[in-house]
């Protein structure tokens, strides 16, 4: 099974519920062949960082970390918003294992004529 | 070896929809020339890459923040 898959997240601990089921949705697509992107934009940029996602777990699901670390090892890739990211004044030299600042051109790239997106 | 550029835009800080929405207007004003962009934008080293493309401006040399791109000569 080949194609895309991209899922956007605009949250973080302003709503952990809907943080950690992107990922886990982002790692169902991943394990499923697809070459997936999670856009982490609006609130969702602060996960970008190294150790904001380790107090977040939610009832029913794995830490928001080990969903995070596992998407990464398995190939997936985070694109984080490059002006979101700007305006909160986040570290650019410290990012999580497979994310990448982008603009939206990358992501429009990525995306093309034909693939599927989820938007939490 | 990068050829001359024939102009230089500093965009500074721009980036995103911004960034590539005014670079769109200044490579259509110069066909086939080259034009130096200085882009300090965090995400630009992803993004005009991408840029380039899918719009078929050739992108020369990437060095960022500074990047030497040939304007494409309409069809």
């Amino acid at each position: 099974m080949a194609g895309k898959f991209v899922v956007n997240l605009t949250h973080s601990k302003n709503d952990p519920d809907k943080a950690t089921v992107a990922f886990v949705v982002a790692n169902a697509a991943v394990a499923s062949d697809k070459d997936t992107v999670v856009f982490l934009s609006i609130e969702g940029v602060r996960l970008s960082q190294p150790g904001y996602a380790d107090d977040i777990h939610e009832e029913g699901f794995a830490p928001l970390k080990d969903l995070m670390t596992n998407f990464a090892k398995a190939g997936g890739k985070i694109y984080v918003c490059s002006p979101c990211f700007k305006r909160r004044k986040l570290d650019e030299t410290q990012l999580v294992e497979g994310a990448v600042i982008v603009g939206g051109a990358k992501l429009v790239e990525f995306m093309g004529e034909t693939c599927p997106s989820l938007s939490y | 070896m990068v050829e001359t550029e024939h102009d230089t835009w500093n965009a500074g800080e721009m980036g995103c929809g911004e960034l590539v929405l005014e670079l769109r207007a200044r490579l259509q004003a110069m066909p086939g020339r080259i034009l130096r962009l200085i882009a300090t934008d965090a995400g630009a080293s992803e993004d005009i890459p991408a840029y380039c493309r899918m719009t078929r401006h050739e992108l020369i040399r990437a060095a960022p923040p500074e990047f030497w791109i040939r304007a494409r000569v309409p069809d």
